[in-house]
């Protein structure tokens, strides 16, 4: 419940904000919201599984988000930076799939 | 992937796709599990710590910047595009207000002029010149007539990129200028008395042009259908047009294009007067201008040059040896 609010909580302070992207940054702010989605995914199923640990949760938030930007941006300077994030959106995309279907089964036992 | 040694799993190539698919949670939650069990600690950690509450708070503000910062907002071409239109029709809102307050001044100034003619004891002129605004087109007409419709052919379609430069030439099932200019000389040639497109009347002076892909009638654009209204003796009309040169080309363009074109006879139809009638250069001859061919209108609204003058192309003044006002769609195509 306190996360959901965190998240409510930092949903509100960036809508208020509203900070200026750089734009510099902006090609990897999809992929960077993507990563962090399928992050939080993770951990709410991990939530449900009864196995859920508060530094995995941080180091993977943050290591899926850099490396996500990080692919990017090394195809960026290959060329390539169009298709390496169709790539990445897939793998995540899937996952967060998965890891929804899980939770459902989960909650809904269905 | 739990096989003996000797086998292989027959998915073997795919186990990318096998450990993305079976695997999607992060192995560490289950290694991290295993280790504080190990450890005598219940698996889970609470969710309610700092560090998962700062990461979602992080988690909800990335959201919120980049659906603000990814969201496609109205170009400023958008919003430029969006104040032409606007201004664009104010000012052809304007420009028809002005229109018509130029017909109600141009009737005031003909009721004052045929007064200042009663006034004058001339009244044989009155009739002159209502005879010679008739015949300029100036005054509304009514009488039977022909009523021809044409339109692009359906397979035209309506243009897909108004506003662009056509890219791909001349789309042939589309009403051409020449289209009309054949068709209407053809009309006039059958003994056409008044003609109107869209409402425009077609004087001496009106040209049928093109700019673009759009059909100028007197200056001003015109968009299909494209009514053509014909003052006249309609079963005459009817039975000399459709022979016709113009007539058969109708016919040509209808079987080979598919512009679609409608003949209709009418007993009562009306043709509108053409407020723009004027002429500034032009001046008839002093040996064969007949007499009084100065029309009320010009008097009044070039008082300071008296002379300038309709020279209209109606069989009353016409000069023997011209033509019917068919001369007049001279330049386009």
């Amino acid at each position: 419940m306190i996360p959901a609010l965190g998240l409510l909580v930092g949903l509100t302070i960036g809508l208020l904000l509203d900070p200026a992207v750089p734009v510099w940054l902006q090609p990897y702010l999809p992929i960077a919201v993507i990563a962090a989605l399928d992050a939080v995914f993770g951990a709410v199923r991990a939530v449900l599984d009864g196995i859920f640990n508060d530094k995995v949760f941080v180091v993977s938030f943050l290591s899926n988000v850099v490396v996500a930007a990080f692919i990017v941006f090394l195809g960026d300077q290959l060329g390539v930076g169009a298709q390496l994030s169709t790539g990445v959106v897939v793998v995540l995309g899937v996952r967060i799939f998965s890891n929804v279907a899980s939770i459902r089964r989960h909650l809904f036992k269905a | 992937m739990t096989t003996g040694p000797g086998q292989r799993r027959p998915d073997e190539s795919m186990t990318l796709l096998t450990s993305m698919l079976e695997r999607p949670l992060d192995a560490g939650y289950q290694e991290a599990a295993d280790r504080r069990v190990a450890a005598g600690l219940p698996p889970a950690t609470p969710t309610r710590t700092v560090a998962v509450i700062v990461m979602m708070v992080l988690t909800g503000f990335l959201f919120a910047v980049g659906a603000h910062a990814l969201r496609p907002r109205p170009t400023a071409a958008a919003s430029v595009k969006a104040e032409l239109i606007s201004r664009i029709e104010s000012v052809q809102a304007d420009g028809q207000q002005q229109e018509s307050r130029i017909a109600s001044l141009r009737k005031e100034v003909g009721d004052l002029d045929a007064l200042a003619l009663r006034q004058a004891g001339a009244n044989d002129l009155t009739d002159t010149i209502r005879d010679l605004e008739i015949a300029a087109g100036v005054v509304s007409l009514t009488g039977p007539g022909l009523t021809v419709t044409l339109d692009d052919a359906p397979s035209a379609g309506p243009d897909p990129n108004p506003g662009d430069r056509p890219s791909s030439g001349f789309d042939s099932g589309r009403v051409a200028s020449s289209d009309l200019q054949i068709v209407v000389n053809g009309l006039w040639g059958v003994g056409a008395e008044a003609i109107a497109i869209n409402g425009h009347r077609l004087t001496s002076t009106a040209a049928i042009r093109f700019a673009g892909q759009a059909i100028i009638v007197n200056f001003r654009p015109i968009t299909p259908p494209y009514v053509i209204t014909v003052l006249g003796d309609a079963a005459r009309m009817q039975q000399l047009f459709e022979p016709s040169f113009a007539g058969v080309y109708l016919a040509q363009l209808r079987e080979q294009f598919g512009i679609t074109s409608d003949l209709s006879a009418s007993d009562r139809l009306t043709v509108p007067g053409d407020s723009v009638t004027r002429l500034t250069a032009a001046k008839p001859m002093t040996g064969s201008a007949a007499k009084g061919t100065t029309s009320p209108t010009d008097k009044a609204t070039t008082g300071t040059e008296p002379e300038s003058s309709e020279t209209t192309t109606s069989p009353g003044t016409v000069t023997p040896g011209t033509s019917e006002p068919n001369q007049s769609f001279g330049a386009s195509r």
